[in-house]
């Protein structure tokens, strides 16, 4: 939040990146860029290396070529811990949360509170505390969640994603990755995560929004980046679409 | 802006208290059905409710909820650990080789002991870091990881030993293994400051919650910063080095190390643990449902020998057993979805 990038200098960035399995590339020379208060949508048909990207950016993968880039310095994650100390956060495609952990043991999961102590230099959960910061974490980017002692398994699909972003953008100090944060849910639940993601954005973040939804990149992204069969076929401000053209940028119909 | 309309009409305490409820309700039936075990048995023979017969279950149940703790770990956190009934033999045998080598060299009975314990221990825990490394670093599934250490220690133990047991045990084997404190040695004060340790470790600290990230979503844990690799290693060697002190908890007792002792055990240990309500598919489990497992377990052993039924009959008891703790968990769970 207290990032000193100008609006020229990037404030994340991933510079030539490449990642292939065996033989088959799932990422070719892929380079984006993102701002601070800016929300970019990152698109593409199934198997465009949407989701390896995420990882890439979010430190699961590290990829064969190319450069992170955090803050104009290069970064080089060697596990997701390094990405989320660098303060970027990311919601994964239904595959994030651990269903049997109740909601605050998620919001914290890998930064627990500790008793004060003796007893946190053992090891000691402080649970009262975590489940207090849970619930003021979640209210505060705007999303009410049941006690925060419900396990997540007993939560709808939808308060799950309402979890899920509510840690993301409780806990990102610079950067943060939405992959699909609309799926499942209905309409108007999508369009209450707009807004936290709208107010993410105010808030100075960058923001990075994947979707199959077009009318959810283009209602809410400043700028839109097309991937096809791993590589970035379009770069350009949401401005410059409309849903006819996005659909044929993606699919290829349209070549530019 | 917020999904609060929605969300907090649900959120009425009862859901909250009832699913706590549910949770300690499991250790209820267990306890509860620990009373019937105990009444029937008794009503059956009245010998049955005596110190000789509570010292008979308690010495079963000793070694046992060693290794059933370390599942509870091991499965909690997604694995599986075939081999601590193979690793109980081998860590026996080389701590009896180790301390017969110091009795026979006339060094001191409490150091003997001492480093019996700890190379025991030592062995275990090595056991169980081959089977995280297996695991890890090799790919294999826990399954096959653990069935193969299995064998190398089950024939190790045997190749060791030549197949005979390992004599010679210091001085001081018989005293901590005697009554002193009701139905209660040393050895077994031991085993409850371990199982005490074990429940405040699994539900009230760091490396718990992490135990139970670990097998509830790997991927979350690892994307949450989480060494999940490191974690699992540390759920095997403890599991491993528990197997250990098992096998020196059985040397207590036989005076010696012998390569047959805890063969087969692994399959006690993962039928306490299921009839203890741990999931084998993981992130599920308490410490001390285990513990109750095993003493279940070791409950229907003696009684059924006390009330004259062939000791054969056990195992089928179990089997029955394992089936109900399997279909009450399976209740459990749909109770569970209907009430939230």
């Amino acid at each position: 939040m207290t990032t000193t990038t100008t609006a020229a200098t990037p404030l994340y960035e991933a510079r030539n990146i490449s990642k292939h399995y065996g033989a088959v590339f799932a990422l070719d020379d892929v380079s984006m860029a993102i701002h601070a208060g800016e929300i970019v949508g990152l698109v593409g048909d199934n198997g465009a290396g949407k989701s390896t990207l995420v990882k890439c950016l979010s430190g699961v993968h590290t990829p064969d070529h190319g450069t992170m880039v955090l803050d104009g310095v290069d970064r080089h994650w060697r596990s997701p811990r390094d990405a989320i100390e660098a303060g970027i956060e990311t919601l994964y495609q239904d595959s994030g949360l651990a269903s049997h952990l109740s909601v605050s043991a998620n919001v914290f999961l890998g930064r627990e509170k500790l008793m004060p102590g003796v007893l946190g230099k053992l090891g000691f959960l402080d649970k009262k505390a975590m489940d207090r910061e849970a619930h003021a974490d979640l209210e505060r980017v705007g999303i009410a969640v049941p006690s925060s002692n419900r396990s997540i398994g007993q939560l709808s699909g939808g308060q799950r994603q309402a979890v899920a972003i509510g840690r993301a953008v409780a806990w990102a100090s610079k950067v943060i990755i939405l992959d699909e944060p609309t799926n499942h849910l209905g309409a108007r639940q999508s369009g209450e995560v707009l807004e936290v993601i709208k107010a993410a954005k105010q808030n100075g973040l960058g923001v990075v929004f994947i979707s199959h939804t077009l009318p959810h990149v283009l209602q809410v992204t400043d700028r839109i980046v097309v991937l096809r069969l791993g590589r970035v076929v379009r770069d350009s401000p949401t401005s410059e679409f409309d849903a006819e053209s996005l659909l044929g940028t993606i699919t290829g119909l349209i070549d530019r | 802006m917020t999904t609060a309309v929605e969300t907090q009409r649900e959120d009425a305490p009862t859901a909250a208290s009832r699913l706590r409820a549910l949770g300690g309700n499991q250790l209820f039936i267990l306890a509860a059905f620990m009373v019937v075990l105990i009444a029937f048995f008794s009503l059956k023979n009245s010998q049955f409710f005596s110190q000789s017969v509570m010292e008979n279950v308690l010495n079963d149940w000793s070694p046992l909820v060693l290794i059933a703790i370390g599942e509870t770990f091991v499965v909690v956190a997604g694995g599986i650990d075939l081999s601590v009934g193979a690793n109980i033999a081998m860590s026996g045998v080389v701590a009896a080789l180790l301390m017969r080598r110091l009795t026979l060299g006339h060094h001191g009975a409490n150091l003997t002991m001492l480093l019996g314990v700890l190379v025991a221990m030592a062995v275990g825990a090595i056991v169980g870091f081959v089977n995280a490394l297996l695991i890890n670093k090799a790919k294999l599934v826990p399954f096959v990881a653990s069935l193969a250490t299995l064998g190398v220690c089950k024939g190790l133990a045997v190749v060791w030993t030549k197949g005979g047991p390992v004599g010679d045990a210091p001085s001081n084997t018989i005293p901590l293994t005697i009554s002193r404190f009701g139905p209660f040695s040393i050895a077994m004060l031991v085993v409850f400051v371990v199982v005490a340790v074990a429940t405040v470790l699994m539900h009230l600290t760091r490396f718990g919650r992490y135990t139970f990230a670990v097998g509830s979503n790997p991927f979350a844990a690892r994307a949450a910063g989480i060494n999940v690799q490191r974690h699992l290693t540390k759920a095997y060697v403890m599991c491993g080095a528990l197997a250990g002190l098992a096998g020196i908890i059985y040397y207590l007792r036989l005076q010696s190390g012998s390569p047959s002792t805890g063969i087969g055990r692994e399959l006690d240990a993962i039928a306490a643990v299921v009839i203890g309500g741990v999931i084998l598919t993981g992130g599920v489990g308490r410490v001390m449902g285990a513990a109750l497992g095993t003493l279940v377990l070791s409950t229907v052993a003696s009684g059924l020998v006390i009330i004259g039924v062939p000791a054969n009959y056990r195992d089928v008891v179990v089997g029955v057993l394992i089936a109900l703790a399997g279909i009450v968990l399976g209740l459990r769970a749909t109770v569970g979805k209907a009430s939230s």
